[in-house]
């Protein structure tokens, strides 16, 4: 019997230690979001975002964002212009069909939090951190890009080099 | 001389404005699937007959100046110029910037460029019922 206090102390102790292990709030992404962008030229939204988004305010350092956005889904509102945005000129469509971003870490900040984590556009990966706040079910959240940084035509000097990104994305919990 | 361009410009509006219905109504049947894309806000029944219109009257003005400007070769030189300009004028829907939440707008040109000749087609078709004595006046 005694042989059998150390296995069954072993199995408590991991038993009840799996209840300790705190997931944070799974959300599904609400169909009314926008993904935009805007720059003096050019400006206009994606529509396909898709992605897993676990966050809880109490339990930021298990929260996380893995999200991606279909480049094609890019609408400039003139169509020669998504024609030739989603070209190897640009995001090259063909090659590399996704925005993607995944966090690493989220932390509170006095405005709201903060998402660090890898951007990965036109298949360049940089360390990118996005501004948000979260109410009423939804995620607010603004920041630039550098179009130079993600190699997106870089000799094209007409094109505005900055690009404001701004998201609104409801959810509800999955 | 200013009636009969009026009502040339009134007539090549109207029937311009019926061909650009009809020319829409054919694009919808043969292109539209579950409502898209749909480009009503933009291309509807009153903006066909209100642009129409305007064209149509445009051209009577400006067939009316090139008539007092350049007397008996102002006719050709107002049909090279509506030409030039209805084919000119292709190049707004190929660079107009639509509202973002329209889909398939790569589709709006194959709608409206089309419609950008209609006035001017119009506008020849009909000459012989209005200018038929049109210098001997």
């Amino acid at each position: 019997m005694k042989k059998m206090i150390y296995p069954f102390m072993a199995l408590l102790i991991i038993s009840s230690s799996a209840f300790t292990i705190i997931k944070s709030q799974d959300w599904k992404i609400g169909e009314n979001y926008t993904v935009k962008f805007t720059s003096s030229d050019p400006s206009g939204v994606f529509t396909g975002l898709k992605g897993t988004v676990n966050f809880d305010e109490k339990n930021l350092g298990t929260s996380k964002f893995d999200v991606t956005v279909d480049v094609a889904s890019i609408n400039t509102g003139n169509g020669m212009q998504n024609t030739h945005a989603k070209s190897a000129q640009w995001f090259d469509v063909e090659k590399y069909p996704s925005i993607k971003f995944t966090s690493s870490a989220i932390t509170k900040t006095a405005t709201g939090y903060e998402a660090k984590g890898t951007l990965d556009i036109h298949g360049v990966q940089k360390e990118a951190v996005v501004p948000f706040t979260f109410q009423n079910n939804t995620f607010t959240g603004s920041f630039d890009v550098n179009r130079d940084d993600f190699n997106l035509n870089p000799s094209n000097g007409k094109a505005a080099k900055i690009i404001k990104v701004e998201l609104v994305v409801p959810v509800t919990k999955a | 001389m200013v009636k009969r361009l009026f009502f040339w410009g009134i007539t090549a509006g109207i029937l311009s404005a019926v061909a650009s219905i009809i020319y829409n109504k054919i694009f919808t049947f043969a292109f539209t699937y579950k409502g898209i894309p749909d480009f009503s806000r933009i291309i509807n029944i009153p903006v066909l007959i209100g642009t129409n219109l305007i064209a149509g009257l445009l051209a009577a003005g400006g067939f009316w100046a090139a008539l007092r400007l350049f007397k008996k070769n102002g006719e050709l030189i107002f049909n090279i110029l509506f030409s030039i300009l209805s084919f000119a004028s292709i190049l707004s829907p190929i660079s107009a910037k639509l509202p973002l939440d329209l889909k398939n707008i790569e589709l709006f040109p194959l709608l409206a460029i089309p419609m950008h000749f209609f006035p001017v087609i119009a506008w020849f078709t009909i000459r012989p019922f209005f200018a038929g004595n049109l210098y001997s006046r």
